[in-house]
């Protein structure tokens, strides 16, 4: 049988429903009515009760199915409120309309023209117009209400206007300044009308805010004029100058140096002389691996300090694996790594370390940049040589997955978006020196980013299921799969075993727990809570609370047996990414038939965003406004080439060779920028991380495109790039201080000496270590976190689940393994790296703060851990002849011999030290330690 | 004998004696110090803030706002003003729960505070009491985190950094900001994107001698002498470098943050020590009393910091967070900090400085007016009271807001805000204002924009200033 719905429910909704007023009211009251579990949305069990409504619908299961997919835009299975109202637009015939509800338009009588007229038009133009219009010179809130479509649409905080509706319009609630965040007209235009104009504009909404006023409200405006804007710098492609002629055509040693030599010529100044060998070696050494010069290297180095020397020097630290680590460091600042959640709920994150051992490993490789940016956006979609390729990859993909994530989310959608904003931030800041997360809620305000370009990369890491692990607690109910590596693939694993007494003890548990929770739950449907919806917890927070702690102790149990192979050896498992399954999934169920599927139905991720599929554009980035969708895409300004993106894929592979194509002018610009600025101490670009219009204009254009240039021509290697700049003349230049340049460039952004430089808090560190000879520089498996396993910092003790963990053995953690070893977890990081300014790890951070402050100098003072080094390195030289100590104390601490001054003030040290130290060569090395040269390089 | 406070000229000089003419540096590196003193935007009435933090959540309808809907419908069901949806746990029954003990107009305005607390009754025509403040979330974490930095996740500057950033510190031997007995959260008083000299110094009162003040303060060898023979040595080569590499403020940086540190190994713990403080005094905040002394040492150390020109300083009173038997347990919270607290606003005023010193008492939230049973089964005397963002009460005094004042009200049940309806972002504002600071001017730029303590919001709550 052949069904006209919409002829029917037309009938239904009484004669030509949508143009009556009292319409939208008995709707609204419908949908509450309807909503029997009040989450504000209707599922199909609900809207079928509106057949009960309608003797007409009544026994047409069939009608009202179809209405329901109908309405059901984004087909979640549930009507939003938006959704259901376009009922009317439905049966008026009009095509329905899931993101613009539709306004009605009713004719307004003269009068009621007449009444706008007098009452209301004066007032808006009076006290409104100068900040809420079309040519306002700051439009307040996004918000213009000089034009009808403006006031109904709103601003920032929703519609102004809603006809009929008091609550919803937003310009009401203004005037009666109940709202603090929303009072106007605000003080200085005269605060608030007087109560019998307030009554004018209510009446006015009542009647159905009739506005004669047409015109076109424009979107909001933001501050970048497209044109202009795109003319901006960073996206113009990248240009290589012709090397430029200089004065001096002897200084020169290769064309990077040509292009600093001009910029110093345009300036008047000229650089200054080279640095001492000694000072040149301990740079080099410490830049390329984090670690002060052997006194074998010195010996070598000081005897013949030539450039061939100097250049074998450079090969041998760009070989050792000491390089990986430090500029794998580097990276790992760049991409937030951390070993737990942060925010609300701290959940460790025990198999981050993978990816940390990637970066170091992919640096030590000399991966291409290309490559290696490819692989962590798309790892898991390229193809692979063999399993240990295959894990590599997959393990990459980490990069997404690192992020902090706020597990206590309540709202499962806005955990889906806030998931795919931070993996946008942290790509495009990273890889894009661009701040694209600032177009979630509108246009960027500065850059040429519509808020369209973020929705388009929305919908690639929405069709994108980011594996991160976690165990269940009291409060996570966010935790996710992780990746099952390739058995074969080589990796190293923790050294941790599942015993057979323990697997038989959390398999008891876990059977005790599951058949009390199963017994629970049918007792709990038998009292009437199990509906045909499922169980809804929320009726009952008492059985709630019992539920989750249920749930909590299954989800804790099954995260530990599925963490060990049947042998008992910890899996190969890595955080990373996968896409979606191209078809529509089914989504959280609906009719759980255990607490685990009560849970997922609560805190599942929405099927909406479980398939590959395009992303609406949120409306002020609200979860309860998806407007319409936007196909994935790009970031539109980059004049690179966008590669069409299959309908089945989330993206990412194309996001991956979009980024590196070669005529994507950041990628290459932004990170031969961060190269510069790891070893110069300060960028091209100043601001590393953003090369938007808010950011900082580079001191030498020409010579930023040359090296990004040098990189792409070398294959995007990393070591063939850092040699070239380390072999330069700029680079060896001395940090002397020349009063005149400083005047003409005191920032020394145009490189007139090397600028001397706070060692970072890891190389402050593993010195210690390596001048006391208790480094240990093995790689070690894992770290601290990996060690302790799955489990919070902080939180709710609850009984029969796993205590939570205190912070203080992470903020204490220490070993002998190099820095880039010691644990991780967000808010918990080890002091000795925090007290000398680590990478805050939540945010993307290309450069690090440098502070003094006078908590570092008690760290010197007065620490353990440099302590103990002080002694460990005065043992070290104690079989010295004393008249050799300080010489030799010195050659491992500063890569020198003391000056003749610093002898005899050694000498003095030594003859006057206080008696009552017995160890004055303890002393003395302590002193060294905590001289401000150890901690610098110049 | 009265703290030595050595000005920063003096001991420069001091210092200088070792290795030369560093206090040649004294003026150029004060003017690019974080920590310079920086002139307020508009007139201050203050010029610094001790923030007692009631850690946990005092309970307002016991202690300064209670209801007789409440108490007419006592262990009885009440029809709650909530969305009952929401997840509520322990307190799905809604049984009113009276306020314990008598709650009595007090000083001249006949403000309303609870027997429970006799000290703060004493000084009620000194305080303005808010019983209408707002938060956002009602756990503790969260919470906590948005009344520090007006976030309730990530990590951001925190009141005292912002403050410390806008003002710099008035002793330059001291940090700007000071946290006595923080919470393990160091978000609560950390810098986060400001730089790091704006960051709270985490201090606790010694309880014990094998207990630091401050990390890393005790010298292990404890020999000043030696110590001192060291950093001698130390920065004689630190000098050689600075000469070298002529002007550089890093280096600059470390030779001057080394004598600060020195000299606080031994400024702190005289800081610390209150043993010099007049008996009556002591009596005043009930240090050596049973429940008091700890917070009586807190207090009592948050004055003389503050009166050292510690621009910050927090004290965090903990212990309010009574989800059960609350009869038996609010008492004793009460007990240990009422005294304290009100012994600093006395001792204060007696010492001229409540006037350009502005005191803040509050929690993160306040408690339900309704019951709490996690039991399920207790008898109503041994419920306790669920978290309340939605409404709670603080009071402030001193820097220029209106004493002997109380503002705000709540509906029938003490739930939501009636009038004077006071956000935290309001709050930070007026904070802010009474500094002299305009909060929408003070920002940092960070990753491209520019933020605030207050982000887009708050409104400074005029009504409450002098």
């Amino acid at each position: 049988m052949k069904i006209r719905p919409l002829l029917l429910l037309s009938v239904i909704l009484v004669s030509a429903a949508a143009q009556d007023a009292g319409l939208q009211q008995k709707l609204e009251k419908g949908f509450t009515t309807f909503d029997q579990d009040h989450d504000s949305a209707l599922s199909a069990a609900e809207f079928n009760t509106l057949g009960e409504y309608s003797p007409k619908l009544k026994g047409k299961p069939q009608v009202v199915d179809y209405l329901f997919h109908t309405l059901d835009a984004n087909r979640d299975g549930k009507l939003s409120h938006d959704e259901y109202m376009n009922i009317a637009a439905i049966s008026g015939g009009a095509k329905p309309s899931p993101e613009k509800p539709a306004i009605i338009e009713t004719k307004s009588s003269t009068e009621q023209i007449a009444f706008f007229e007098k009452k209301i038009r004066p007032v808006l133009a009076e006290k409104c117009y100068k900040c809420h219009a079309e040519d306002s010179e700051k439009i307040k809130g996004g918000f213009v209400l000089d034009s009808r479509e403006g006031i109904r649409r709103g601003g920032d905080s929703g519609p102004g206007v809603v006809p009929g509706d008091l609550m919803k319009s937003l310009v009401i609630e203004s005037l009666h300044y109940t709202n603090k965040d929303m009072q106007m007209p605000p003080e200085k235009s005269g605060g608030k009308l007087p109560d019998s104009v307030i009554a004018d504009f209510e009446q006015w909404v009542r009647m159905g805010a009739p506005d004669p006023r047409e015109g076109k409200a424009s979107m909001v405006k933001s501050e970048w004029d497209t044109e202009k804007a795109k003319n901006h710098w960073a996206y113009q492609p990248v240009k290589q100058a012709a090397v430029p002629s200089v004065k001096d055509g002897t200084w020169p040693r290769i064309d990077m140096d040509r292009f600093i030599l001009a910029g110093l010529d345009a300036k008047g100044i000229k650089p200054v002389g080279d640095a001492q060998p000694e000072v040149l070696l301990r740079r080099v050494c410490f830049d390329l691996t984090g670690l002060p010069p052997t006194p074998e290297q010195v010996d070598y180095f000081l005897a013949t300090h030539d450039s061939q020397a100097f250049e074998k020097i450079v090969d041998e630290l760009l070989n050792s694996p000491r390089f990986g680590e430090r500029w794998g460091r580097h990276w790992l600042d760049v991409a937030r790594y951390a070993e737990s959640t942060g925010k609300d709920v701290n959940c460790l994150l025990p198999h981050a370390w993978r990816y940390r051992d990637y970066v170091i490993e992919s640096f030590n490789k000399d991966k291409p940049f290309n490559e290696f940016i490819r692989e962590q956006i798309a790892g898991d979609l390229m193809q692979a040589k063999d399993s240990r390729d295959r894990a590599l990859k997959q393990i990459a993909t980490g990069f997404l997955a690192i992020g902090s994530r706020s597990l206590n989310e309540r709202s499962p959608k806005q955990y889906a978006l806030d998931t795919a904003d931070e993996q946008i931030d942290a790509m495009s800041q990273a890889v894009l020196g661009l701040t694209v997360a600032c177009a979630r809620c509108h246009d960027h305000k500065f850059d040429p980013i519509p808020q369209t370009d973020y929705y388009a990369l929305a919908g690639i890491f929405l069709s994108t299921e980011t594996l991160y692990g976690t165990a269940p607690n009291f409060q996570n109910l966010k935790s996710s799969p992780l990746i099952d590596l390739p058995t074969d693939c080589g990796l190293p694993r923790m050294p941790l075993m599942l015993t057979a007494e323990r697997r038989a003890e959390v398999e008891k548990d876990l059977t005790k727990t599951e058949r009390y929770g199963t017994m629970q739950f049918y007792a709990t449907a038998a009292k009437g809570l199990f509906t045909g919806k499922g169980f809804n917890v929320n009726n009952d927070p008492q059985k709630l609370v019992m539920f989750v702690g249920i749930n909590a102790k299954i989800g804790e149990c099954k995260t530990e047996l599925a963490s060990y192979d049947s042998e008992g050896r910890q899996k190969l498992l890595a955080m990373g990414v996968r896409d979606y399954p191209a078809t529509l999934s089914a989504g959280p169920p609906t009719k759980p038939k255990s607490v685990e599927e009560t849970f997922q139905m609560i805190a599942g991720r929405p099927a909406q965003f479980s398939s590959i599929n395009d992303s609406p554009l949120f409306a002020r980035g609200d979860v309860e406004k998806p407007g319409a969708k936007v196909p994935r895409g790009f970031v539109s300004v980059i004049p690179s080439k966008a590669p069409a993106i299959p309908s089945r894929e989330s993206g990412r592979r194309e996001l991956a060779d979009w980024l590196v194509a070669d005529t994507n002018p950041l990628t290459t610009r932004v990170f031969a920028n961060r190269v510069w600025h790891w070893l110069f101490g300060q960028g091209i670009v100043t601001t590393v991380d953003n090369f938007g219009t808010m950011g900082q204009p580079p001191s030498n254009p020409a010579l930023l495109d040359h090296l990004a240039l040098r990189l792409q021509s070398g294959g995007w290697s990393v070591k063939s790039l850092i040699k070239e700049i380390v072999m330069s003349h700029a680079y060896q230049l001395a940090a002397t201080h020349d009063a005149r340049n400083f005047e003409a460039d005191p920032e020394n952004t145009l490189v007139w000496r090397m600028t001397p430089r706070r060692l970072d808090a890891e190389c402050i560190r593993d010195a210690m270590l390596a001048v006391s000879g208790g480094l240990n520089i093995e790689v070690p498996v894992g770290s601290a976190v990996a060690q302790y396993g799955d489990g919070a910092i902080g939180g709710y003790p609850i009984k029969s689940l796993r205590a939570p963990l205190s912070d203080e053995p992470f903020l204490t953690a220490s070993s002998d393994f190099r820095s880039v070893y010691l644990p991780v977890p967000r808010n918990a990081v080890p002091d000795a790296l925090t007290v000398f300014d680590f990478a805050e790890p939540s945010a993307v951070n290309g450069s690090r703060e440098v502070t003094t402050v006078p908590s570092q100098a008690l760290y010197l003072l007065n620490n353990d851990f440099v302590a103990k080094q002080a002694k460990r390195f005065a043992d070290k030289l104690r079989p010295l002849p004393e008249n050799e100590r300080a010489t030799a104390a010195f050659k491992l601490a500063f890569a020198r011999a003391p000056t003749a001054n610093e002898a005899k003030a050694a000498q003095r040290f030594f003859a006057d030290y206080p008696r009552l130290d017995s160890d004055v060569l303890t002393s003395f090395c302590r002193a060294l330690l905590g001289s401000a040269e150890f901690r610098s390089i110049d | 004998m009265k703290t030595p406070i050595i000005s920063r000229r003096s001991w420069l000089q001091r210092a200088a004696t070792g290795f030369g003419a560093l206090a040649l540096h004294d003026l150029v590196q004060a003017a690019q110090s974080p920590l310079a003193v920086k002139a307020p935007r508009f007139p201050a009435k203050a010029k610094r803030v001790i923030f007692l933090f009631m850690s946990g959540g005092p309970s307002q309808p016991d202690l300064f706002d209670p209801k007789d809907y409440i108490r007419r419908m006592h262990g009885q069901k009440i029809t709650a003003p909530i969305n009952t949806n929401e997840v509520r746990v322990g307190t799905d029954k809604f049984l009113a729960l009276a306020t314990l003990g008598a709650v009595r107009p007090r000083g001249q305005s006949g403000m309303m505070i609870s027997d429970l607390l006799p000290h703060t009754a004493a000084i009620a025509d000194e305080i303005c009491l808010l019983r209408a403040v707002h938060a956002d979330n009602n756990q503790h974490q969260s919470a906590s985190l948005q009344f520090h930095t007006g976030v309730t996740a990530e990590a951001r500057p925190s009141l005292g950094s912002w403050i410390s950033y806008g003002l710099g510190a008035e002793n330059q031997n001291l940090p700007s900001f000071i946290s006595i007995h923080p919470d393990s959260d160091t978000r609560l008083y950390g810098s986060s994107f400001l730089p790091a000299a704006h960051q709270g110094t985490k201090v606790i009162i010694p309880s014990s001698d094998k207990q630091s003040p401050i990390d890393y303060l005790a010298d292990v060898s404890g020999d000043a002498k030696a110590q001192r023979a060291r950093i001698d040595f130390t920065q004689r080569m630190n000098k050689r470098l600075l000469d070298q590499a002529g002007t550089d403020a890093c280096m600059e940086g470390m030779i001057e943050s080394m004598e600060t540190a020195f000299r606080m190994q031994t400024s702190t713990p005289e800081l610390v020590d209150i043993s010099n403080e007049s008996e009556a005094t002591k009596q005043l905040y009930g240090v050596g009393g049973k429940d008091t002394d700890k917070n009586a040492r807190a207090c009592l150390l948050a004055r003389k910091m503050s009166e050292a020109g510690v621009r910050f300083v927090q004290v965090t009173l903990g212990g309010w967070d009574h989800h059960g038997d609350i009869r038996n347990a609010l008492p004793k919270s009460c007990a240990a900090s009422d005294q304290p607290c009100a012994a600093l606003i006395k001792d204060l005023k007696s010492r001229g400085l409540l006037e350009d010193t502005l005191v803040i008492w509050s929690g993160e939230f306040g408690r339900t007016p309704w019951s709490q049973d996690l039991s399920g089964t207790s008898p109503i005397e041994k419920h306790g009271r669920e978290h309340q963002p939605e409404s709670f009460c603080a009071w402030m005094a001193g820097g220029g807001i209106k004493p002997g004042f109380t503002f705000g009200e709540t509906d029938d049940f003490g739930f939501r805000p009636v009038s004077g309806k006071v956000h935290l972002h309001d709050l930070h504002a007026t904070i802010l204002n009474q500094l002299g600071l305009d909060h929408e001017q003070l920002t940092w730029r960070h990753l491209g924009r520019d933020f605030r303590l207050t982000d887009v919001y708050g409104n400074v709550v005029k009504e409450i200033l002098a």
